[in-house]
């Protein structure tokens, strides 16, 4: 019998299924403005990729910030509850989740029998998101996708001292007329939003293993920035993005 | 129940002609103020909460650093909403509220203005001495903005009026604790609230009533993960309807528009002032009082094992100082006992709940 799990994050809707304890299949799309429409296509398209229909999934999980708009979900959990499910999945060994979204960033604590003990959360202040490198990534234009790779060439980050996304973005925008190395500024934003997600970790107690997950951590040069604070490398699988949905379906399983 | 619908509009800010108010009001922010003494002076005494508009006049006056309620509340009198006020009250507490009782002031809008100065710390015999002085003048000062004296007695019979809100209402936590679910969470909030708002007289009598209906009760046959409330001033809706939403129940709290201000009864033996002052300087404290270095720690501790809690979600208003300073001892202290707590920041006029339901569903869910 198959598993769904469906994450509507404020960026991309993920949907994930598992038979059997095991990953079938995940797939990404993007959220658009409605999120009730995200969730159907998302889960739809997936179960077409694989040959199955919805008569194949016993049960349902949605999370994600539009996780109660996914009215044909069985349950609606907190994506908190379900990147720690999912992060347990998939490293049953880890203790640690730092999950950082497009919207929100969390750092949640494991314990040794993969049940959540302690989290954190930013704000309501994007700092430390995607959202705040999406700002960035546009000031600076750059793809979002090759933040990483140009801050892995920074030879003197710099130093962004503004919390506030508007704030920053105006000070990257000083450096870019102060003609500043572009691989510098954005090692900086990236150390800028590493500080702010390094403090939740710290709330938490967060010690090694620890997974980090989202559509963050596919940017290499955040991951460094985030060790470099953190004092301990992380572990990034490639189903990152992904994390919540999967933990999704495994909670759907367990319903 | 519809003795409800009075609490509710009383809560949802209808006008005192709406809500049968005659007599001459004076607004408090604060639950240090002795408003047994402004009843008993004949006038009405009204809280006054955060304003659901936008701000734009208090701008002027504040920092940006104030809370929602001292920005709201100045917001409301500047724009003119409070003009049924015949004046207001301020005690000496947190620095926010002293810096508003000198912009209320300087700006002169209404008849009457009073501070009600007294000491930080409580539990010295010279702070007691202190406190009488300043009931004592609170006192004259009323006499002559009333125009009568206040006799013993008049005040007597405040202090009972009081004592008797104090113990329904009392009463009525103690019922939903024991039978979690038999009020709904909106519901519990609004009968608070409103009581700060009404008439003193008539809440008493329907708050009689709500106690008599609630005894007879049911409670719902589901299970609910009991939670307290800590912080200063909560008067969002939301925040109950997200905890029961999520499966919590609030079971007892630790707030200034909570149980902080109608948890202790009066002592109706002992000549009214002193009775008054015994009240005041032993009650809960707010963190902007002093009467006992870990007074409020071990309440917090002893609440939830009174009450059986799974948790604590402290709500704290963003930019309140004393809370924030407070909480790291709490927080520590709860850690001791192995009690599980959240911390939420909010401001009273955010909209955004999606981020705070994320948190305490994750939480509820949690413990």
């Amino acid at each position: 019998m198959i598993y769904a799990g469906i994450d509507i994050g404020s960026i991309t809707a993920k949907a994930a299924l598992i038979k059997d304890n095991t990953l079938v299949d995940t797939l990404i799309i993007r959220t658009g403005y409605n999120h009730l429409d995200a969730g159907k296509a998302v889960l739809q398209t997936l179960l077409e990729k694989n040959n199955l229909t919805r008569n194949d999934v016993k049960a349902i999980v949605s999370t994600g910030y539009g996780r109660n708009s996914i009215d044909f979900a069985d349950k609606a959990l907190t994506e908190i509850i379900c990147h720690a499910a999912g992060a347990h999945f998939i490293s049953p060994g880890i203790r640690g989740v730092i999950d950082v979204g497009g919207q929100d960033s969390k750092a949640i604590l494991i314990n040794e029998n993969g049940q959540m003990d302690n989290f954190a959360m930013n704000d309501k202040c994007a700092a430390g998101t995607g959202r705040f490198l999406e700002v960035m990534a546009n000031a600076l234009d750059v793809q979002l996708d090759q933040l990483g790779e140009y801050s892995l060439k920074a030879d003197k980050p710099a130093k962004i001292s503004s919390i506030c996304t508007v704030f920053a973005e105006s000070e990257v925008i000083s450096m870019i007329a102060n003609q500043e190395k572009r691989e510098n500024i954005i090692a900086g934003i990236h150390d800028s939003a590493a500080a702010r997600v390094a403090i939740l970790a710290s709330k938490t107690h967060l010690a090694a293993p620890v997974m980090m997950t989202g559509g963050v951590a596919k940017n290499q040069g955040m991951r460094k920035a985030l060790e470099a604070r953190l004092g301990f490398d992380l572990i990034v699988g490639h189903l990152a993005q992904e994390n919540g949905a999967i933990g999704a379906a495994v909670l759907a399983s367990r319903l | 129940m519809k003795e409800l619908t009075a609490f509710h509009d009383a809560a949802n800010c209808k006008t005192p002609e709406q809500l049968n108010i005659s007599k001459k009001i004076i607004g408090y922010m604060c639950s240090y103020v002795p408003e047994e003494l402004i009843h008993a002076a004949g006038f009405h005494p009204m809280r006054l909460f955060s304003s659901k508009s936008d701000i734009v006049l208090a701008e002027n006056h504040l920092q940006a650093y104030c809370c929602s309620p001292v920005r709201g509340v100045l917001e409301n009198s500047l724009s003119g909403r409070l003009d049924f006020l015949s004046g207001a009250v301020f005690p000496h507490t947190c620095d926010s509220i002293q810096r508003l009782s000198d912009i209320w002031r300087m700006n002169n809008r209404y008849e009457f203005f009073w501070d009600v100065v007294w000491p930080a710390k409580l539990n010295t015999q010279s702070a007691l001495t202190y406190m009488k002085d300043v009931l004592i003048k609170f006192r004259q000062d009323l006499e002559n903005a009333c125009g009568t004296s206040i006799s013993d007695e008049t005040l007597h019979d405040s202090i009972l009026t009081y004592n008797t809100i104090r113990k329904k209402l009392s009463r009525i936590y103690e019922l939903n604790a024991q039978n979690p679910g038999i009020l709904n969470a909106c519901d519990l909030l609004a009968i608070v609230k409103g009581t700060m708002i009404m008439d003193r007289d008539t809440a008493a009598m329907l708050l009689n009533t709500i106690v008599d209906q609630l005894e007879k009760k049911q409670p719902p046959d589901k299970p609910v993960k009991r939670i307290i409330i800590a912080g200063g001033i909560c008067d969002s809706p939301d925040v109950y309807t997200i905890i029961e939403a999520a499966g919590g129940c609030v079971v007892a709290d630790d707030l200034c528009t909570g149980q902080r201000w109608f948890k202790e009864l009066t002592d109706e033996t002992t000549d009214p002032i002193s009775a008054l002052v015994k009240r005041y300087s032993q009650r809960l404290p707010c963190p902007a009082k002093h009467n006992g270095l870990t007074k409020r720690g071990d309440h917090l501790v002893q609440l939830c094992q009174t009450h059986k809690a799974d948790g604590i979600v402290f709500m704290l208003l963003k930019f309140c100082d004393p809370h924030g300073f407070d909480y790291p001892y709490l927080k520590e202290t709860l850690d001791k006992h192995h009690i599980k707590s959240i911390l939420c920041e909010l401001d009273d006029q955010q909209q955004n709940s999606g981020q705070l339901s994320t948190r305490i569903e994750t939480f509820i869910h949690m413990i």
